[in-house]
């Protein structure tokens, strides 16, 4: 545990997620500094796995995205998009040899909703408990 | 459109093995629309390949690119000023897009990262389907713009053979019946009549019976 909190998370997440306006943004890659790297999308369906493999090649040890609850998209059907973009992902990571988990998507809850804040934190928490990603660019803390 | 699909990651790394600085090539016109060779699938390829060396501590340089048709000779040539300094070009085109830029530089070795599948229709995002055999000698016009030869399973052209169920065919339910399709439309049109006429076997010749194909239109040429 002593080096997790070296570990980085690209985030990429709807704006339809409670709480995320750019002041958040803001404070949240404040607190963690290089450790998170946030990236707000109009629509989670605006995800591609090339973004999500460029994150895993340039600046983060894993690459989630956080969408609004199924059903919830207000262009319908992005988060169905974003989940299927995300297992497209995971086939590639596999196929060259690392973790598929490195990738991930957190579906909002319409019961329970979640602030940004505190989506970042449990999916940091979890990203801390992998290992460093050997795919990411060396000389990078 | 020409279709293509991605080649296994596994089976692109055995290839580009012997090199170290590749140029990921892609293409914007079918094997994009068919989102096997677009700039997109370039740059997840591309990043996939560079992340799977860094690995395995391989030295690989990969760079991208993507020209908007790799088989004419006026978009290839736009890789002149860069051709030089890789080792080798890892194609995302179909197959007549690696040979021609093949044939543009001789001296780089031109490896395809897609298989190119077959002519056919977006039929539905992410839905490709064969309709076409590219067979020289169209007989649309006979089956009321539905293809026997692509579309029907058993390639009858004196069809249908009378084991489709409910307009599927009887090879694979997921498969509609091109027979059904050319008797509903050359009913629609009043013209079952023409379907009276027994076709001879075809003649392929014009397909594949004199070597490669080529088309010459002096009109066209400078």
């Amino acid at each position: 545990m002593t080096d997790s909190r070296k570990r980085s998370l690209a985030l990429f997440y709807c704006r339809n997620v409670p709480e995320s306006g750019e002041d958040v943004r803001q404070a949240i890659e404040k607190a963690y500094g290089e450790q998170i790297h946030l990236f707000p999308l109009p629509c989670s369906g605006r995800l591609e796995p090339v973004h999500l493999l460029r994150a895993l090649e340039e600046v983060a040890d894993a690459a989630y995205v956080i969408t609004c609850p199924e059903g919830a998209c207000r262009y319908f059907e992005g988060n169905r998009r974003a989940r299927k973009r995300v297992e497209r992902t995971r086939e590639i990571l596999s196929a060259i040899g690392l973790e598929p988990e490195r990738a991930g998507i957190v579906i909002g809850s319409k019961d329970a909703p979640r602030t940004l804040s505190q989506l970042t934190q449990e999916i940091y928490d979890m990203v801390c408990r992998m290992a460093a990603s050997p795919a990411l660019k060396r000389g990078r803390g | 459109m020409i279709t293509a699909e991605q080649k296994p990651i596994e089976e692109i790394r055995r290839m580009l093995a012997p090199y170290k600085r590749i140029l990921a090539l892609g293409c914007g016109s079918c094997v994009a629309e068919c989102a096997a060779g677009g700039e997109k699938e370039t740059a997840q390829l591309a990043s996939a390949l560079r992340m799977a060396a860094r690995m395995n501590d391989e030295d690989l340089l990969i760079h991208e690119k993507t020209v908007d048709r790799q088989c004419v000779k006026e978009f290839i040539i736009r890789l002149d000023d860069v051709i030089g300094d890789y080792d080798a070009v890892l194609s995302l085109g179909c197959g007549a897009g690696v040979q021609a830029v093949s044939e543009m530089y001789a001296e780089v070795p031109i490896i395809p990262a897609l298989n190119t599948e077959f002519l056919g229709e977006t039929r539905d995002q992410g839905y490709w389907v064969e309709n076409c055999l590219g067979c020289g000698d169209c007989m649309l016009y006979d089956f009321g713009g539905v293809c026997p030869l692509a579309r029907c399973s058993k390639h009858l052209l004196n069809g249908p053979c009378g084991g489709s169920v409910n307009g599927r065919c009887e090879v694979d339910p997921d498969i509609p019946c091109a027979w059904q399709l050319i008797i509903d439309r050359m009913e629609r049109f009043g013209a079952l009549e023409r379907l009276e006429t027994i076709y001879p076997p075809k003649n392929w010749a014009r397909k594949q019976g004199s070597g490669p194909r080529k088309i010459i239109r002096e009109d066209q040429q400078p």
